[in-house]
């Protein structure tokens, strides 16, 4: 399986997972349903974490196609510049639903509902451009051309990079500060886990978590500068992919305190074996992806 | 100490890390040495921000543990940056930014020393010293990264 495999099987995976968490947000609103409100709100950080691959993978797709006579490259660079549209959006709305599970207030109900809204409408927009890049026959006539209209923002990221030689090594300073941020807050959340740090309630070390949020956030966004400007690099590199799947991983097991406590009815020693077992994991996953980060210039290209 | 530093160089552990090209010299050592410091710094920053306000609920006692961990973090950084400083020590020498980031960690290390000394053992006010330590990590940070860049701009 190459990347560009799975850029087929993951690219529904935005819009119709999207439409299903909005689905479950708007029927828990009606129904009032506080445990369907919390299932909607992570499915939307699910999505969003598989977004990124999602998005990823087309740069994939896309270097396999590029000597491809059939395939028109002003198609692929306006589907590209779509998703990467709607992939902002996206990630913003995954990130207020993970704050909204770490700590609701009522602004987060109206924000989601636009924001969800938002990002379907482009990411179904970015879906349609994407059809039209292996399927010239339901190519509307001007589809494309009236693309150019659209914010060129894969294209502009990229610009921004390249044009610009301090965005680089600012960039990597920054990724550097959001690494620690990350590391640092869910290590002390891991160690209280694993219970070497002890004298604290759980619930009292993760009111720090949003500090690591930030920190993940710093580095999605750094390190989808350095991508942008070079993708060939990072798609043609086994360790870069590893190192995405490593990392969404460790995005997953940020949600665990937010969803689970000792009053969420689970016995205590089990809570504490699971507790234990998913810190560990947590912080083996995010020395993996420093490991896999270092060792990517290294090892994993042709 | 020009000829102490091309000498140093020229050791066969030196050589090896530089050139020997093998996954376990330069990129081990070098993730060791990004392993240590996000334990180092990214624990010394929760500490900070703790000290700043956030998480006021946390009682500072319960943070005394993970000293033991910062400094298992130090050690490793020393131990790995002795030996990347060797493998290119006459360039790192004449970088002016490898000067500033050591003399930010080694403040940085100071201002922890105090910050258990006053705060945690003495009750004492911390902002400032949270904040002085966030910016030498800062500092500290920019100038590793731009080593690098300047080594270029210099050779």
């Amino acid at each position: 399986m190459t990347p560009a495999h799975l850029h087929l099987l993951l690219n529904h995976v935005p819009t119709i997972g999207f439409s299903l968490g909005l689905g479950l947000f708007v029927a828990s609103l009606l129904a009032k349903s506080e445990d369907l409100k919390r299932a909607s709100l992570v499915v939307f950080f699910l999505i969003a974490l598989v977004a990124i691959p999602a998005y990823l993978t087309g740069n994939a797709a896309n270097f396999m196609l590029q000597d491809e006579p059939a395939v028109s490259q002003d198609v692929v660079a306006a589907h590209q510049d779509a998703a990467m549209l709607a992939l902002v959006p996206m990630e913003i709305t995954g990130l207020l639903a993970w704050f909204a599970l770490w700590r609701f207030r009522r602004w987060h109900l109206l924000a989601l509902l636009v924001l969800s809204v938002l990002t379907i409408g482009l990411m179904a927009r970015a879906a349609t451009l994407g059809g039209e890049v292996r399927h010239p026959e339901i190519l509307a006539e001007g589809t494309v051309a009236s693309a150019p209209e659209w914010p060129r923002a894969a294209a502009a990221g990229a610009a921004f990079v390249l044009d610009n030689p301090w965005v680089w090594p600012i960039s990597e300073i920054f990724h550097f500060v959001g690494l620690c941020l990350l590391f640092g807050i869910v290590l002390l959340v891991n160690l209280r886990m694993l219970g070497v740090v002890t004298g604290v309630a759980l619930a009292d070390v993760n009111r720090l978590l949003p500090w690591a949020m930030l920190g993940l956030v710093i580095n999605v966004v750094t390190g989808m500068l350095f991508f942008l400007a070079s993708p060939d690099q990072y798609t043609q590199n086994t360790t870069f992919a590893w190192k995405i799947g490593a990392m969404l991983l460790g995005g997953l097991s940020l949600l665990y305190p937010t969803m689970v406590n000792e009053n969420s009815g689970m016995k205590p020693a089990a809570y504490a074996a699971i507790t234990r077992a998913v810190g560990a994991t947590s912080i083996c996953l995010w020395v993996v992806v420093i490991f896999l980060g270092r060792f990517l210039p290294y090892f994993g290209s042709e | 100490m020009g000829s102490v530093l091309v000498q140093l160089e020229q050791t066969g552990l030196a050589t090896w890390i530089r050139e020997s090209g093998v996954l376990y010299a330069y990129p081990l050592i070098l993730f060791l040495h990004t392993l240590g410091l996000s334990t180092l710094v990214g624990l010394n920053s929760a500490i900070d921000i703790r000290l700043l306000g956030f998480g006021a609920s946390i009682p500072l006692q319960s943070l005394e543990k993970t000293f033991r961990v910062m400094w298992a973090g130090l050690a490793l950084n020393a131990a790995t940056g002795l030996l990347l400083f060797i493998a290119d020590a006459t360039r790192h020498i004449s970088n002016p930014a490898f000067s500033v980031k050591l003399a930010c960690v080694a403040l940085a290390v100071v201002v922890l020393v105090r910050i258990r000394r006053q705060v945690f053992r003495k009750n004492g006010n911390g902002k400032l010293l949270a904040a002085a330590s966030l910016t030498c990590w800062l500092v500290a940070l920019s100038a590793g990264r731009l080593m690098a860049y300047i080594n270029e701009f210099i050779y």
